[in-house]
């Protein structure tokens, strides 16, 4: 009887973490979504979250505030994918190379800076305090549920309120219209007098905004240090995640929630002491996003102009 | 606008796409590029609040600054020559392989095994057995992307990136304390050492340049070679251009795509043998430490050039080499090289633009109609 | 009375030419204008000029008399001036209305369908356009997806409306049709300037022409005070043979034998139902029918580069079903491919390199393990030369030079590497004149020596000027196939459109 409990008890524990786990993935992964729907594909996604961790993390051990460090984060991933629109969209250079000098850019300048300030303030590591869950009035008592659901932090909230919002912006406003053909055909557009460029502009900041939220997560709400390389591929699961989940986001959230489960399994399984070497469990995600993408023959809403520089002839 | 009565001569200026990219233009705006990034690092050092001269001047002292320096910035080059020969020729083809890191590593672990198996033999046999053994073990892991790449149309950004984080869980395995290859009593994870005698001859007195440089340069001659002179570099050119024609016309494209990526793993294979036997001395965790990713930047500094990348990664060999003397006289960690490669990389690619546009005053070529029919 | 539309000596200057000389014209309410010329002679420029996508070097342009500036199609929208491309900018994976409503700067943020779909219905119905507004672009016939087009412009009160090539993807009946609806536009009040290079539509439905030849304008008239001869003889500036001359073929035996051939295209679904024929030697056997009725899927298959799921193949009496593309070269078929720049060339590649493309492992141009360059060089010269292509050097990559030398290319690497038989899948599109004619030639030559050709093809004046037989294929199948003398250009018209001979 008490084995049940205790099985049960361990179970609401992997799932709420999941929740909290796919915080990341998905606010990185509706973000890629909204910049590939406009045709952009930015694969700078690690990059922009593991220098946001860091700026954020920065910004709140030196100010004292979580919040200065959200818009820390906010600011750099949006700083990030400017440059990085300014590359695909203006110099028309080619996005893949690109994206992967932004994830070499955010990997060096962190570690230069945490260097540099690890130094000066002579210690090893620093630390903050960061922010604690929210529980929802009423429903976090709920059993299990209460757990699982109702006692996670405001950005994880957040992120899963994003999905409908995303979804109701893409599909049933104007602008969220003209994103979706601009990545279908972007001379359609352009004949009808809209500026391509404004918009893809648009799309692929918000996306660098969003996986600046994600990395905040990671040092603001996840653990309360920065270590180099913190996002761990976050970044890049987060681009599998918006091809597994078909461009479309009810089908992202779902596998935004598998991969969290993945890690979260991984997590509690350290914890009982099960005789699997450590290192199969964390390589889990990685070989899981390989075979998510084998068996992804619906790519049915891919954007078909997607990595494509758009230039008037 | 009105034009003018006499519409003969109409001189203005105008930007225009350029015919064939201008060699000369191009290393042009690479050195261009090159002085730009180190001008926007020295904002970053800003922020490290050093003197601006002293920096620049530790850098390049540490660079080129003495014999001792240029031969340390030889040895570092090497295993560069290598991942940026791997990031070359997948990327003529246009295939993406991102994963010359954990190729590198592949290489590293196949070289390792070729030691435990094989060191009882003379050292020629043995030394070339290791280098087969790393070119295998990279080659494997490239042609493991390319096969789930045709087969199963797994994006090789993706598989490739994705097995730079599996195969060094991987490693992580061997060197712990329950894996095969950890040294006996030790703390740290690492494997034995790998004593001097079965170390990769080193080529000058009192420098560490050692045999993986020549069989980096050897490399960059062949694949050079093979890129401009013989039939399977113009299919993989032709890949990277058109491949939708090359079908039409008997290219067997999926065998071509993983050819490529397999000679790719295995150049950044080569890359993991020198680091092992050349470098390191044992089979450390972070034996790959960046390299893969830093051969991307050299060869997109080298505009994809065989030859250029032994240039480009001299370049680069130097820059790491001049960072750690930074890093002595100054205090700035090294992982400012980090930094600075990026915004290298970033400035590049912006300056390519410089090459494949061009100012040019245009007269009213009314004259030429004639003779042109334009579609 | 005040034309509508008035050009006055508008210029448009590109790097490589001078697109637009000094041209006016003047279009008036009601009417239908036709723009004349062959490929290359400015006409689409022009077009591109009226509607804010090109800014003119020089010139004025004027809409109901007053002077306008349009830096941007949002400009010559709001005017009432819309255009339909010759390439459609369509969003394939939306709906009619959607792609009618994107971009539409009005107020609010929110999308109201409803309300758009109750609009197109009434213009619908004021103009005679049948289209399903809920059905995805990708759902719709080429013809539908023009009417798109068109509601695109009409939705937004276009007063003048401009259309490029409209009617290279109908059959002769769609044509019929569409010019009628046309004519009630005009009578509606709708100006018409319609983009074409085919005499016969000019002398059909226009009110008055205006012919562009190599930028200039040359005049216009009224389409009724001209013959076909002179609209001909303005807008390539000699005299124009009509058809080309040709020997009798003495039918020999079968090159290529087809029966039952069934294949899936790219997005799985079937289309070649079952496709049977047999080509002969020295004959040119044209394949008459819009693009996209698995034209290019049976080429694919034949030239050894798409899957048969069944049927058979015979070449020469050996049976070839799905074999690969190189042992089809090996055997000497040869492939005109439809979109000559993406799959005839590398266009970055130098012309000598395309010449030598499918060839590069023979024994002829390898030296050991290496290119024999002075024996591609050769051979390269010779082409060039045979085949009078003009490039300013055999290194020249081939993306910057003209569509005729490109299409010439490709002529000269497979008729010296095909002995046997040769597809070519609409390979005069987009050409002018002159070249079409040195194609045909160099077809007629061709056949001359005996290899059997066959020949897909959208201009059915082509296709009967070429061929000894012609079968018409349709939706994957072949609707029949006639003799050219026998056959009459109203019955393959019918069958072009799936009307087969007992429903008519």
């Amino acid at each position: 009887m008490s084995n049940q409990i205790f099985q049960a008890a361990i179970i609401a524990s992997i799932l709420a973490s999941t929740i909290r786990l796919a915080t990341p993935l998905l606010l990185a992964a509706l973000g890629e979504l909204v910049t590939e729907r406009s045709g952009v594909m930015n694969l700078g996604v690690e990059g922009m979250m593991l220098l946001s961790a860091f700026t954020s993390f920065m910004a709140a051990y030196v100010t004292g505030s979580l919040w200065l460090g959200v818009l820390a984060a906010i600011l750099t991933g949006g700083l990030m994918a400017l440059l990085m629109a300014f590359m695909a969209i203006t110099l028309k250079v080619e996005q893949i190379v690109t994206g992967m000098a932004l994830n070499l850019l955010g990997a060096g300048i962190s570690l230069f800076w945490l260097r540099l300030m690890t130094a000066t303030a002579k210690v090893d590591y620093l630390i903050i305090e960061i922010f604690k869950p929210i529980q929802i009035p009423y429903l976090s008592k709920l059993p299990y549920v209460g757990e699982i659901l109702f006692s996670q932090r405001w950005l994880t909230y957040f992120a899963f309120l994003m999905v409908p919002v995303i979804w109701f912006f893409l599909y049933r406003t104007k602008y969220g219209l003209q994103i979706r053909s601009v990545g279908e055909n972007p001379k359609a557009v352009d004949t009808k007098g809209v500026n391509v460029a404004r918009l893809q502009y648009a799309a692929t900041i918000f996306g660098g905004m969003m996986a600046g939220l994600g990395g905040a997560f990671l040092t603001l709400a996840a653990s309360p240090r920065f270590v180099p390389g913190i996002s761990g591929g976050r970044g890049w699961l987060a681009i599998v995640i918006v091809i597994a989940g078909n461009w479309l986001p009810w089908r992202i959230t779902l596998a935004a929630l598998i991969f969290a489960f993945l890690d979260a399994f991984q997590l509690h399984v350290q914890g009982v002491g099960v005789q699997i070497p450590y290192q199969i469990l964390l390589a889990l995600p990685y070989v899981f996003a390989i075979i998510a993408m084998m068996s992804s023959r619906a790519r049915s809403e891919a954007p078909s102009s997607l990595g494509a520089p758009y230039t008037r002839e | 606008m009105t034009i003018p009565e006499k519409a003969s001569k109409l001189k203005q200026w105008q930007i225009t796409p350029r015919a064939q990219n201008s060699r000369l233009w191009r290393i042009f705006s690479v050195i261009l590029a090159f002085l730009a990034a180190l001008m926007i690092s020295s904002f970053l050092l800003l922020t490290a609040r050093i003197n601006l001269a002293s920096a620049f001047g530790a850098l390049f002292f540490g660079a080129f600054g003495s014999w001792r320096a240029f031969m340390d910035t030889l040895a570092r080059s090497s295993p560069l020559i290598l991942t940026g020969l791997a990031a070359t020729i997948a990327f003529r083809a246009k295939v993406w392989n991102i994963g010359g890191e954990g190729q590198l590593i592949g290489g590293a672990m196949a070289g390792f095994l070729a030691f435990t198996l094989f060191s009882g033999l003379p050292k020629p046999l043995f030394f070339l057995l290791v280098l087969l053994f790393a070119f295998a073990g990279g080659a494997l892991l490239g042609a493991l992307s390319g096969v789930l790449k045709v087969r199963f149309n797994v994006d090789e950004i993706i598989s490739t990136v994705m097995m730079n984080y599996i195969i060094l869980y991987f490693l992580s395995f061997m060197l712990s304390a329950e894996g095969p290859w950890r040294e006996p009593k030790s703390y740290y994870q690492q494997t034995v050492l790998i004593l001097p005698e079965f170390r990769f001859p080193v080529l000058f007195p009192r420098s560490e340049v050692h045999l993986g440089f020549l069989v980096a340069l050897f490399c960059a001659l062949i694949i050079k070679i093979l890129l401009d002179a013989t039939p399977l570099g113009y299919e993989i050119r032709a890949l990277g251009f058109n491949p939708k024609a090359m079908k039409f016309k008997g290219t067997n494209i999926s065998k071509l795509v993983v050819v490529t990526m397999l000679v790719s793993g295995g150049l950044a294979g080569l890359a993991g043998a020198g680091e092992l036997f050349g470098v390191q001395d044992r089979l450390v965790m972070d034996i790959a430490n960046g390299l893969g990713y830093t051969g991307i930047i050299v060869a997109m500094l080298a505009g994809l050039d065989p030859l250029g990348v032994v240039l480009a990664a001299l370049l680069f060999g130097g820059l790491i080499n001049g960072a750690y003397r930074l890093q002595t006289v100054t205090g700035v960690p090294s992982a400012f090289v980090d930094a600075i490669q990026a915004i290298v990389l970033l400035c590049v690619l912006a300056s390519f633009v410089l090459s494949r546009y061009q100012i040019r005053r245009v007269v009213d070529v009314e004259s030429d109609l004639s003779s042109s029919d334009h579609s | 009375m005040e034309p509508l539309l008035r050009v006055e000596q508008l210029t448009k200057r590109f790097p490589q030419a001078l697109a637009n000389d000094r041209i006016s014209l003047e279009i008036f309410k009601g009417e239908i204008h036709c723009l004349l010329g062959e490929n290359g002679a400015g006409k689409s420029t022009l077009a591109e000029c009226l509607y804010g996508f090109y800014k003119p070097d020089g010139g004025h342009i004027y809409f109901k008399g007053k002077p306008v500036k349009l830096s941007s199609p949002v400009d010559a929208i709001e005017l009432g001036i819309g255009m339909v491309h010759q390439h459609f900018v369509l969003v394939r994976p939306l709906t009619v209305i959607e792609n009618v409503v994107v971009g539409i700067q009005d107020s609010g943020f929110m999308l109201d369908l409803k309300q758009a779909e109750k609009r197109l219905l009434k213009i619908c119905e004021t103009y005679g356009i049948h289209v399903d507004l809920q059905a995805k672009i990708w759902q719709l016939s080429v013809g539908e997806q023009q009417w798109v087009e068109i509601l695109k412009a009409l939705y937004v009160g276009s007063e003048l409306l401009i259309l490029d090539e409209p009617t290279a993807v109908l059959t002769p009946q769609e044509t019929e049709r569409f010019f009628a609806t046309l004519k009630q536009m005009s009578c509606q009040g709708l100006s018409i300037l319609l983009i074409t290079h085919k005499l016969n539509e000019v002398k059909q439905i226009s009110d008055r022409v205006t012919v562009l030849r190599r930028g200039k304008l040359v005049a216009t008239i009224n389409t009724a005070e001209a013959s076909k001869a002179e609209l001909a003889r303005m807008m390539v500036g000699r005299e124009v043979i009509f058809s080309v001359q040709k020997t009798e073929a003495a039918r020999k035996e079968p090159a290529l034998e087809v029966k039952n051939l069934r294949a899936r295209g790219d997005k799985g679904q079937e289309i070649l139902q079952g496709i049977s024929f047999t080509l002969h030697r020295g004959e040119i056997l044209g394949l008459a029918g819009i693009s996209g009725n698995g034209q290019k899927e049976l080429f694919e298959v034949l030239a050894g580069v798409r899957r048969a799921e069944a049927g058979q193949v015979w070449l020469e009496g050996e049976e070839v079903t799905n074999r690969s593309s190189n042992f089809m070269m090996a055997r000497g078929v040869g492939h005109i491919p439809e979109d000559r720049l993406h799959e005839g060339l590398v266009p970055d590649f130098s012309v000598a390199e395309n010449l030598i493309l499918g060839q590069q492992r023979s024994a002829l141009y390898r030296r050991g393990p290496f290119l024999n360059f002075e024996q591609i060089r050769k051979f390269a010269a010779m082409c060039v030369s045979t085949f009078e292509i003009k490039t300013p050097s055999l290194a020249h990559p081939t993306r910057f030079l003209s569509g005729g030398n490109i299409q010439k290319i490709i002529l000269a690497r497979e008729f010296t590497q095909c002995p046997q038989c040769l597809l070519a899948n609409q390979p005069t599109r987009g050409l002018d004149v002159g070249v079409i004619e040195y194609v045909h030639k160099r077809l007629l030559e061709k056949r001359a020596e005996g290899i059997g050709i066959l020949l897909a093809s959208e201009d059915l004046d082509e296709v009967f000027d070429l061929s000894d037989r012609i079968a018409v294929i349709f939706k994957g199948q072949i609707m029949g196939v006639f003799d050219a003398h026998a056959a009459n250009i109203e019955k393959i018209g019918l069958l072009m459109a799936g009307v087969k001979e007992e429903q008519v």
